[in-house]
């Protein structure tokens, strides 16, 4: 077959129309539907606008078919009309406006369903709509609202208890009054959240004012500044109140409680200095990390780790990217620390940080670059890593597993001569057998030695102390040795009188009982060693105070050794009751004496 | 009895495989807890030049908390394998505190010295700070204590035994019990410094090839003098304790600052 190359140019041909058709499919814009109303709080009886807007390319587009609505009466099924056509960079669009006007009928919240709109055969839909309808007669009695300022300005947060290091949305948000005109703003720097780390977000669009009721009362609100607030320790936190500086035009009329304020002669354009409140804000710790390494990062991230090269020579450069990328609180996202290999020489970390301060959130991503150098060849292995943020949505921890990471080093042939060094180090292991200890750090004062030889020394002392002057005084004081001896010889006299009558000397025996009793009495209360009568003894108990029953016994006992000298029948047994009757009486008078 | 005869193998099988698995079991966590067995499988690795994993071996049992100059020097001469000379002069020094290995392990660190790029400056401790060192090395806290109370104690009985026993030497029995007491009070009073010194200060090594002492802990903080591999650091615990990941050192060149703790190892 001979080759002309007409079957080439058919195909090109072919081909080049089915891309036209392609690229025109491709290229035809979406058509998007939205519904609007001009106020989302109005008072009952008031009307508003519901807009039904349809742009992009399209040939036909049906009228809008409302759902049935509560709260409110539609003035007119008849919808105005407004149309607009563009044609931009070769491309032709168009958008229809559909108005309705609904007045509000019953106080309450309401929501304005989903509108549908047939374009070109198909079937699009708006998003559901809410207003507040609000009861002007009874609102306008409420008393706060009288002493609600005609403009102020209010910090109003996302969550009032996050927890550490959760992304707090604050805005500034200007409220004034129908009839004021806000021209400009200018914050007043140097405003310090002690305790939050802040960054300024950023918005493309011009703060836009919307219609609130505040106790019955009518304002417009707009949001100024937006922030991004990070509490950087728990408990209750303070915002400080933020400043700014206000242009306000007003309507000088004789009713607006500002034109006295504002008015002045010609120019009824004055600046005002606003505040927010102090806000509080509890914030909540962190709970317990449940498994993997924590790095303080709070919000939602991706978690990555690479390594720049996976073969290098000895003592090449090796970097390890760890990437953390999401939205959250960035720049307090720490270091992550790796478990690495021996053999590598770690240099100081890398940290750089983008953050996108669009779309009302702080996002973007943080690297740290770990730069080590390999010391000695060998494949090396950086182990798998769970890296873990806390997710404030899912209100618990989500770990992220990092897979590990393997590099080789080769032996730089240029550095043979360094590794010759090693050669000289002549120091062998040591294989055999070791002496194996486990080492504990107890203090000295855990050991029941140290007690006791700190305190044995203070009762050696103390008790040598009482003994050294209880012999002292036994030594010196008289009274004393014979009280503290005479329970003991008053114990010998007994035995000895027993002794006695079994030598058959009854009777002496009975002198020795009678001097044991009033030997003890005698020592005890101090009376004269010799030459007393019994009466005197029985005398000096008495005196004591001793039980007039006991006292009764010694005298009985006393008299009956006195006179058993005269008794014909003094035997044995007889005596051996009375010394064990002397016994019972020297017991009860050990404890009275 | 036909039910029984059927069973009764099964059975027997199925408590012999038990038998054989609780005896593996038994086995394989004797063989977890010998550390003189997982020390020999280290030191194979070393043997075939896995230093790496020798290490990690070696590293293993120390975190075991069974620990042995073998041990530790052998730690040593693998770090010294992979050149990471920091470490192995740390774990040199480790091993010269047991007998088994002290020879070695200071033939080891003048090795190691020798190959430090690097030596500091030493500036003398004063000698009231030596004899402290002295005491806490050779003799030890609880050593220095138990001869303290040992004194106290004889001292006191000594004295009061005078009381007692009359001798004609009592006066100067009763002048020497005082004197044995006191000489253990001030030796108790000493140890408790001793004990103080211990816990407030460490010995630290440097590990990595070179790092900043600074002024505050910061790494912004003004570098009051560069560290390098082996510089040796006293390390002050009660100073360093309110800033995590940071010690206060006292370099022996005599001059003091901030370091970071993953620059130093802690003896």
């Amino acid at each position: 077959m001979k080759k002309t190359g007409k079957s080439a140019v058919i195909l090109f041909g072919v081909f080049f129309v089915l891309a036209i058709c392609n690229f025109r499919a491709f290229a035809q814009p979406s058509v998007t539907v939205n519904a609007s109303v001009s106020e989302t709080t109005v008072y009952t009886g008031e009307r508003i606008s519901l807009s039904v807007e349809v742009s992009g390319d399209f040939n036909n587009v049906s009228r809008p078919t409302l759902p049935r609505l509560q709260g409110f009466r539609l003035l007119s099924n008849n919808p105005s009309t407004s149309r607009n056509y563009s044609f931009v960079n070769g491309r032709s669009s168009s958008s229809y406006t559909y108005s309705y006007y609904l007045i509000a009928q019953n106080k309450g919240s309401y929501v304005i369903p989903s509108v549908s709109v047939e374009i070109d055969g198909k079937e699009y839909t708006t998003d559901p709509i809410t207003v507040r309808i609000v009861d002007r007669n009874t609102s306008a009695t409420n008393p706060s609202a009288q002493s609600r300022p005609g403009i102020f300005l209010m910090m109003e947060v996302s969550d009032k208890t996050p927890v550490t290091g959760q992304q707090l949305i604050a805005d500034v948000v200007l409220y004034f009054k129908e009839g004021l005109e806000v021209s400009s703003y200018q914050p007043i720097p140097g405003w310090k959240a002690e305790g939050f780390w802040k960054e300024e977000l950023e918005n493309s669009h011009r703060p836009r004012a919307e219609t609130v009721i505040l106790d019955g009362v009518r304002y417009r609100k707009a949001r100024l500044i937006q922030l991004a607030l990070f509490p950087t320790k728990t408990g209750e936190l303070t915002i400080s109140p933020y400043e700014i500086v206000v242009s306000v035009r007003s309507a000088a009329t004789r009713d607006d409680p500002f034109s006295s304020f504002f008015g002045g002669f010609g120019s009824n354009q004055r600046q005002a200095e606003l505040k927010t409140d102090p806000l509080n804000v509890e914030v909540r710790p962190l709970p317990d990390l449940p498994d993997g390494r924590y790095t303080g990062a709070v919000g939602s991230f991706n978690i990555s780790r690479e390594v720049n090269t996976r073969e290098a020579l000895v003592g090449e450069t090796i970097e390890i990217k760890t990437t953390v990328k999401g939205t959250g609180n960035i720049p307090l996202i720490g270091k992550p620390a790796y478990d690495l290999p021996d053999g590598l020489e770690v240099y100081a970390p890398q940290e750089a940080s983008s953050l996108n301060r669009h779309n009302e959130q702080i996002s973007g991503s943080k690297t740290f670059t770990d730069i080590i150098i390999p010391r000695s060849p060998g494949t090396f292995v950086i182990p798998e890593e769970k890296m873990a943020y806390f997710n404030p949505d899912q209100n618990r921890y989500v770990v992220e597993t990092l897979p590990p990471v393997t590099f080789t080093v080769e032996r730089d042939p240029n550095a043979i001569a360094s590794s010759g060094q090693t050669i000289s180090f002549s120091v062998q292991p040591i294989t055999g057998l070791a002496a194996w200890v486990s080492p504990h750090s107890a203090e000295p004062w855990a050991y029941w030695w140290f007690w006791a030889g700190l305190v044995l020394p203070f009762i050696v002392l103390g008790i040598g102390y009482w003994q050294k002057t209880y012999q002292e005084k036994m030594h010196t004081d008289t009274g004393f040795a014979r009280s503290r001896k005479a329970a003991q010889i008053a114990e010998e006299r007994l035995n000895s009188a027993v002794q006695l009558s079994e030598q058959d000397h009854v009777k002496e025996a009975y002198n020795v009982l009678q001097k044991a009793l009033t030997g003890f009495i005698g020592d005890r209360l101090g009376l004269p060693e010799a030459g007393l009568a019994n009466q005197e003894y029985i005398a000096a108990l008495d005196n004591k105070g001793v039980d007039p029953n006991l006292t009764k016994n010694v005298r009985m006992l006393l008299d009956k050794c006195s006179t058993i000298s005269y008794a014909p029948d003094a035997s044995q047994g007889y005596l051996k009751s009375h010394v064990e009757l002397a016994r019972s009486i020297l017991d009860k008078l050990k404890k009275v004496l | 009895m036909t039910h029984s005869f059927i069973h009764f193998p099964t059975c027997g099988r199925v408590l012999a495989v038990l038998f054989i698995a609780v005896l593996a079991v038994a086995q394989q966590s004797r063989a977890q807890s010998s550390p003189q067995l997982s020390f020999d499988r280290a030191n194979e690795l070393f043997q075939n030049g896995e230093y790496r994993e020798a290490l990690a071996a070696y590293r293993s049992l120390e975190r075991q908390n069974q620990v042995s100059g073998a041990l530790f020097l052998n730690m040593g001469i693998s770090y010294v394998q992979l050149d990471s000379l920091g470490k192995a002069k740390y774990y040199f020094l480790k091993a010269s505190g047991f007998d088994e290995a002290r020879p070695e392990a200071y033939k080891a660190l003048e090795y190691v010295e020798s190959r430090f790029s690097r030596q500091s400056a030493v500036l003398p401790k004063l000698p009231w700070e030596r004899a402290v060192d002295w005491l806490r090395v050779n003799i030890g806290v609880t050593s220095l204590m138990g001869i303290s109370l040992l004194l106290l104690n004889l001292g006191v009985a000594g004295f009061v035994a005078t009381w007692f026993f009359s001798h004609r030497f009592n006066p100067v029995f009763r002048k020497a019990g005082i004197g044995v007491a006191g000489a253990g009070i001030v030796l108790l009073l000493l140890s408790f410094y001793v004990q103080y010194v211990d816990q407030r200060y460490s010995e630290a090594v440097m590990v990595h090839s070179k790092g900043n002492v600074l002024e505050r802990p910061s790494p912004e903080a003004p570098i009051v003098n560069q560290a390098y591999e082996g510089y040796m650091f006293t390390v002050d615990h009660y100073q360093s304790e309110p800033h995590p990941d940071w010690s206060y050192v006292r370099m022996s060149n005599g001059l003091y600052g901030w370091i970071q703790d993953d620059n130093i190892r802690i003896l």
